[in-house]
């Protein structure tokens, strides 16, 4: 076999190979990437075929770990080339069955891309590759007296942008501009590299006026084409993402409430008196889960002595005058609490009277425990969660509820968390079915959760991030949607390479 | 110029013979598109009908009888944009006016809106139940679905967001016919109240900077965000034409800040943006100020005072004129205004509360007085992007300008908008100037020397012609074009929006 | 012509066409309900049913891109010529809307093509009867309590109150009379004021009615026209002087309409009203006594760079409409509760009977009179008290035709029941 030559430009889309048909894609591949950066070893590859859902594994033929965006580009030629699948993943852990190869292919890994490019404290915004982890990041930030918002408690090796391209919710609703995303560099399934919204400008990040912080744009928003994609529409190579100050003067509250009924007034007033930083609710199993200290058996405890629900609030001081922010906000929180004939609010919980300070101390970054805290309970746990509005909160618990008594599955073991979404308008509703890693139990958590998944679709859930049976479920019912956004997938993948297999394609 | 005999008749039988009309100075009224003739309406061809439905179906079945005839059509709300002005023959105007529905859900804050639906009438609903919408820059009059479709931009997105992000549940007629929904709306029917997928985003084709500008179909019903108010909204005084609403002065003031230089204005507008008080902030042209002392007066009061203005006015000299907002309490207007005070004294402002009325934004009604002084008005210069950005922009225009005056009317002072969005991690900057009618050429010019400017210093403006700015960009256009023609195979969408199909 | 429409193309050029001219002043909506402020427009939908359209049509015409059609003449026609388009647009702009409408009233008449047969039929009764009823003038009022021979005031009764709506006449006279105010009266000798002629762009023969009735004021050397009708009040006032080319202010008499008389009265002390009156009632503003009522200021000049006008101009923007009297008298009236509506003052919804609408539209017209009947009912009141006969007629027609539980009543006959 000759040796190849590679020609190539960041412009062109195509790659050109010299040489005969017989190199094999091994060696094609790591002539893009270098050869330690390509895996094709079962035993290698086992890492990319799982991940923590339920999702049924499957390998892919080969992974790959471009260092750069050219790199990336090239993989995406080669696999246009030979209609292989690519499937791109930035973190090394994952929940939902998204980066599991549908169709076989590549797995083109991005951890090596894990640069900050850039903190722009000015226009309050951060320049990230896929690789950062929120650990990472956070950390960096925490310097410059700033934060990116965050979801809770995230795996220390999930990708934050990964965070913010499957649209996870962040613990702080306050902000009514909605999610983060900003600018980015994408590589399109096409085989296009397109910076996005101000981005696109030639030399936005050097010396031009534009300082990429505008992301609608040019011409359409791409940035919203690749949210929720699941890797189907390009890959992102990097991303402005917003960040905010870091309060450094912070004050956590609990209303402690016994049914979720309670719950649904006063979050609203919250949102509706705009005060807070991190709000949200969550059930006693998964606040034992966060702050029992050692085994299974300790969470399940502390699970019995925790009130059934917790609506958890930090009220945080302004970069100015902190303690008067503090005070007034303090002042409406206490007036909610009255409003809604609810016992009133405190620093504490009487049987983890220093959960307050360690929620404040855990919550603007990763889980850091050794185990993550979704394994705690039984080891392995699966992830049901949809959009609604509060007032509806009550009635989809006892929808899953039901389920879960149908099928044998006592409610002690799930675990809740709903997360108000911008002021309280909409919210993040996610079960938690906590199993062991047992064949018997996985099956069962499964079935669950195909069960619970339906019962709350009939209900009005709206599953906008559609993972594995949920599209299969989803896509048939909005039959013009998923006509459309196949035709926005022909444009910008046409070979549908990118995550064949995910959502409607 | 006469409609295809069956294609009219057709229409015609959807519509009621009230509700379609092919009379030509019925639709000499549609013939120029709004915001003023001059630039926008030289090759402008008078429509040959227009139509009136009242429903998504009736809608649906217009544009499929355009389809089948390969009739172009241009869907009209409120009217006031350039855009709906016909370029070809036999174009059918689709006026959604009678489609003016609105509901609105007050616990979860939103609001579903037809196109016929204008800003003031929404403002207005939201004030009785404790809320806000945003208010755009052109005025409340325009239609709210049809504004924060294609643009939508005004001070209020400093605390609420810009227009895109205000877009929830919206029903959509694409280009052939289909009725497409948006977030909950995909696969929940009546559902309006969430925007997002499922899966892929499909707002994203909605928008862009100014989205296909009609050239994708139809919205017909689009459910938008609802924010938090004062209880006591502001209310009305006053008699034509100086109406105001007063502001509750124990939850909201105006305040002015005055600085010798721009560049220490948006250095204190960012310090402002970073912590996190005002609801609207932006620098105000001299010009408009003056537009505001002529109100009332006639419009040669205000050339009388301008004339003196070139000696009066600090060339240099830059008002940042904020709003506090009290959401929470009386408390927090008062820790905002404390905090202002502060960032006030260290930036070196002199501050001064303004009157507690509001005439111009709450119900943006100010707006169209940019046309005030006669003559026309046009935004040489609209972009979007960091303060920064929206200062060089503003600088280099301010000299554009000033290389073509006259004949365009003299500016004096700091001479743009230059607005906080979205807690300051972007601006809003809209440069205006002006000529007699007898030069709005030069405005023309003017705006073609601003997309050069943009071009060679690398800003990113708000109107993007694609076949223009795509060649710089990447190539953005090449997709764009794809776009259009997959969703409009036909070209029927108001063509040549978003843009003339080069890419044969 | 009175008002050329070529004097007012750059009025028409200059239109932006931002439609504010459907809306009522934004700072003052406060329903999406009751937002819309033109008629025609809330009603017919097209653009072109629109001061904005029209302006455009007007330019179309001059510039000889437009022909008339029969579209063109219903938009034209169907306009009440109410006035709130030119009010809206002038609190930003200094536009001349409402006169470049009146002047495609005038251009249509002088091109035979308007106005309408119905229309035509009135104007003839008006020419040769000298009222729209085409009634024998010595049908008209004569005699009222109080009136004498010779005074300094005339009460001008108008065609309405001397023929149909009598007892306003007779409630007019009594509150003259209680205030101590002497008034004379024109009987057979007063003529249509014209304003059926001048709503359908017919100056010349309205300037034959106003130089009879100018020319019997001055015979009969009164210096006070009191009207109790809001049509003649603003057609002396504003009309008269500008078929003249004179400003209000110049000319040799002043008009009150009853209700600024009754309310200077009442400063005086001259008047008082004793009997409660036990009523919940709305207050609907006349077109022509409320926007439309401003002194005429005449102007000549021409439009410069930037189109600035020289000499400079003072534009009639509805800021000094006779809006405070009315509802200074009902409040002082013991027993009335005065609730506003939603649109009031110079943001006043249309009756819809004014512009020949009444005559040539009925249908329309009442359907205008029943969106200001909802406005009326939402407001919680069972009565709508308004200063003008035409108002009285096509409100109370609607409310006859679909709302019965609301009444229409003249400001003149509520303030007779407050007399003691």
């Amino acid at each position: 076999m000759s040796a190849q030559r590679l020609l190539f430009s960041l412009e062109r889309k195509t790659v050109v190979w010299r040489g005969g048909d017989n190199v094999s894609m091994k060696e094609k591949l790591a002539e893009i990437v270098g050869q330690g950066q390509v895996l094709d070893g079962r035993d290698q590859l086992e890492i990319y075929s799982w991940d923590h859902s339920l999702a049924p594994p499957r390998s892919p033929s080969y992974a790959v770990r471009p260092a750069n965006t050219r790199e990336v580009q090239m993989v995406v030629d080669l696999a246009r080339q030979n209609r292989m699948p690519l499937v791109p993943v930035s973190s090394t852990v994952h929940f939902n069955g998204s980066s599991i190869p549908q169709q076989g292919g590549i797995v083109i890994d991005l951890r090596r891309m894990n640069r900050i490019l850039e903190i722009d404290k000015l226009n309050r915004k951060v320049r990230i590759e896929p690789g950062v982890t929120w650990p990472q990041l956070q950390g960096e930030l925490e310097g410059h007296d700033l934060m990116a918002l965050i979801p809770l408690l995230p795996h220390r090796d999930k990708s934050a942008l990964t965070s913010y391209l499957e649209r996870e919710p962040a613990l702080i609703p306050k902000f009514d501009y909605a999610e983060p995303l900003l600018t980015m560099e994408i590589v399109f399934g096409s085989g296009k590299v397109l910076r996005t919204g101000s981005a696109c400008v030639p030399s936005a990040l050097e010396k031009s006026a534009a300082e990429g912080v505008q992301p609608e744009g040019p011409g359409i928003d791409f940035f919203r084409l690749v949210q929720g994609a699941q890797g189907s529409m390009g890959i992102v190579t990097w991303a402005n993402i917003k960040v905010e100050y870091l309060p450094r003067l912070n004050k956590l509250f609990f209303l402690p409430l016994n049914s979720l009924e309670e719950a649904v007034k006063p979050t609203y007033r919250i949102g509706q008196k705009m005060i807070g930083a991190e709000c949200f609710l969550i059930n006693n199993l998964n606040l034992a889960a966060i702050l029992a200290e050692g085994t299974s058996k300790e969470v399940e405890k502390l699970s019995n002595e925790l009130p059934s629900w917790t609506v958890i609030l930090v009220l945080a001081g302004g970069p100015r005058r902190p303690e008067e922010k503090l005070a007034y906000e303090e002042e409406a929180l206490n007036e909610i609490a009255k409003e809604a004939s609810l016992p009133k609010v405190e620093s504490t919980l009487p049987v983890v009277p220093d959960a307050g300070d360690r929620l404040l101390g855990m919550m603007r970054n990763s889980w850091s425990g050794e185990v993550y805290w979704k394994f705690r309970y039984k080891g392995r746990c699966q992830n049901l969660f949809f959009i609604t509005i509060l007032e509806q909160v009550p009635s989809f618990l006892t929808v899953i509820r039901e389920v879960a008594a149908a099928s044998g599955y006592s409610e002690k073991d799930i675990g809740f968390y709903i997360q108000p979404l911008e002021n309280g308008r909409a919210c993040h509703f996610e079960a938690t079915f906590y199993y062991h890693d047992t064949e018997e139990d996985a099956t069962r958590a499964h079935d669950l959760y195909a069960d619970a998944a339906r019962a709350v679709l009939q209900r009005g859930a709206l599953f906008t991030r559609p993972y594995g049976l949920l599209a299969d479920l989803v896509y048939p019912r909005a039959t013009a949607y998923t006509t459309a956004l196949r035709k926005v997938k022909q444009i910008l993948d046409p070979e549908n390479i990118l995550s064949p297999g995910k959502l409607c394609f | 110029m006469s409609l295809h005999k069956e294609a009219y008749q057709a229409l015609e039988s959807i519509l009621g013979n009230e509700n379609i009309s092919e009379d030509p100075a019925i639709c000499e009224a549609d013939l120029k598109g709004g915001s003023g003739e001059f630039i926008f309406d030289a090759n402008a061809v008078r429509p040959a009908c227009v139509v009136l439905p009242k429903s998504t179906e009736e809608v649906r079945d217009v544009v499929k009888i355009a389809n089948r005839y390969r009739l172009p059509y241009i869907p009209v709300s409120t009217y006031y944009i350039g855009l709906c002005a016909p370029s070809l023959p036999d174009t059918i105007i689709i006026d959604l006016k009678r489609m003016d529905r609105l509901e609105i859900d007050e616990k979860n804050m939103y609001a579903i809106c037809e196109s016929g639906v204008c800003f003031s009438q929404l403002q207005a609903e939201a004030f009785k139940l404790g809320l806000q919408t945003m208010t755009p820059g052109c005025g409340s009059q325009a239609s709210v679905v049809a504004n924060t479709a294609v643009h939508g931009m005004g001070p209020f997105g400093y605390r609420l967001g810009s227009a895109y992000r205000r877009i929830l549940g919206t029903e959509w007629v694409l280009p052939d016919g289909e009725v497409l929904g948006l977030g909950s709306l995909s696969f929940s029917p009546e559902d309006y109240f969430w925007g997002e997928g499922p899966g892929p985003d499909l707002r994203g084709i909605l928008r862009g900077m100014t989205g296909p500008m009609g050239g994708l179909g139809v919205i017909t019903r689009m459910a938008v965000k609802l924010f938090p108010f004062v209880p006591e909204p502001p209310k009305p005084s006053g008699t034509s034409p100086y109406t105001r609403l007063n502001l509750p002065t124990n939850r909201m003031k105006w305040f002015h800040l005055t600085y010798a230089t721009p560049e220490q204005a948006v250095s204190a507008m960012y310090e402002m943006a970073r912590s996190e008080i005002g609801t609207m902030a932006m620098t105000v042209p001299p010009l408009f100020r003056y537009i505001a002392r002529a109100r009332g007066k006639g419009a040669n009061a205000f050339w009388e005072a301008w004339a003196k203005a070139k000696d009066k006015i600090d060339p240099r000299e830059t008002i940042v004129r904020i709003l506090l907002v009290g959401y929470t309490s009386d408390k927090q207007l008062a820790y905002e205004e404390a905090v202002l005070h502060d960032i006030a004294t260290e930036t070196g402002a002199t501050i001064a509360e303004a009157r507690p009325s509001d005439e111009s934004w709450i119900m943006s009604a100010d707006a169209i007085s940019v046309y005030f002084f006669g003559g026309v008005y046009m935004p040489a210069d609209v972009s979007l992007d960091s303060l920064n950005q929206g200062l060089k922009v503003g600088q280099s225009t301010a000299a554009l300008k000033k290389s073509r005056t006259p004949p365009l009317g003299e500016d004096y002072g700091y001479p743009g908008w230059l607005q906080l969005q979205e807690l300051g991690h972007s601006s809003y900057l809209e440069f205006l100037a002006f000529a007699g009618l007898e030069d709005v050429e030069q405005l023309a010019a003017l705006s073609q020397d601003c997309v050069q400017r943009d071009i060679d210093i690398g800003a990113y403006p708000v109107y993007q012609d694609p076949t223009v700015f795509g060649p710089k960009w990447q190539d953005y256009h090449h997709i764009i074009a794809e776009v259009k023609k997959t969703f409009d195979p036909n070209g029927v969408s108001n063509p040549p929006r978003p843009m003339k199909l080069m890419l044969e | 012509m009175v008002v050329p429409l070529e004097d007012y193309r750059y009025d028409a050029l200059s239109c932006p066409r931002c439609s504010n001219c459907k809306w009522v002043d934004h700072v003052y909506v406060r329903s999406h309900r009751f937002a819309k402020i033109c008629p025609i427009n809330a009603r017919y939908g097209f653009n072109a049913y629109s001061a904005h359209g029209m302006l455009d049509m007007a330019l179309a015409l001059l510039d000889g891109q437009l022909d008339y059609t029969p579209g063109l003449i219903d938009v034209v026609y169907k306009c009440t010529l109410c006035g709130a388009c030119d009010v809206r647009c002038k609190r930003n702009l200094d536009l001349e809307v409402l006169l470049v409408l009146e002047g495609l009233r005038e251009r249509c008449a002088q091109d035979e093509a308007g106005p309408l047969p119905q229309h035509k039929a009135v104007v003839e009764k008006v020419n040769e009867s000298h009222n729209r009823y085409g009634a024998p003038s010595q049908k008209r009022i004569q005699e009222l309590p109080g009136a004498e021979e010779n005074a300094d005031i005339l009460y001008f009764v108008g065609c309405n109150h001397s023929y149909v709506q009598k007892e306003t006449a007779r409630a007019t006279a009594r509150v003259l009379e209680a205030s101590g105010s002497k008034f004379a009266l024109l009987g057979a000798e007063e003529w249509c004021c014209g304003r059926p002629l001048i709503a359908t762009g017919q100056w010349e023969l309205a300037r034959k009615k106003m130089e009879h009735n100018l020319d019997t004021l001055a015979s009969y050397g009164a210096k006070t026209v009191v009207t109790s009708c809001a049509e003649c009040y603003k057609t002396w006032k504003v009309d008269y002087p500008r078929m003249l080319k004179r400003s209000t202010e110049d000319m040799d008499y002043r008009v009150l309409h009853i209700v600024e008389h009754a309310q200077q009265s009442l400063d005086a002390g001259t008047l008082s009203f004793k009997n409660p009156v036990q009523m919940k009632v709305t207050y609907h503003d006349p077109c022509h006594l409320g926007r439309l009522s401003e002194p005429w200021i005449h102007w000549v000049g021409e439009r410069k760079a930037f189109g600035r006008v020289e000499p400079a101009k003072t534009y009639r923007r509805g800021t000094y409409g006779v809006y405070d009297p009315p509802r200074q008298i009902l409040n002082s009236i013991p027993g009335i509760e005065l609730v506003e509506m939603e649109r009031v003052r110079e943001h006043s919804w249309c009756c819809g009977a004014g512009g020949g609408v009444m005559d040539a539209f009925k249908d329309f017209a009442l359907w205008t009179a029943d969106e200001r009947l909802q406005e009326a009912e939402s407001s919680g009141v069972e009565t709508v008290v308004t200063a003008c006969p035409f108002c009285c007629e096509n409100l109370g027609e609607a409310a006859r035709l679909a709302r019965d539980k609301i009444n229409v009543v003249h400001i003149a006959e509520l303030m007779l029941k407050a007399l003691s």
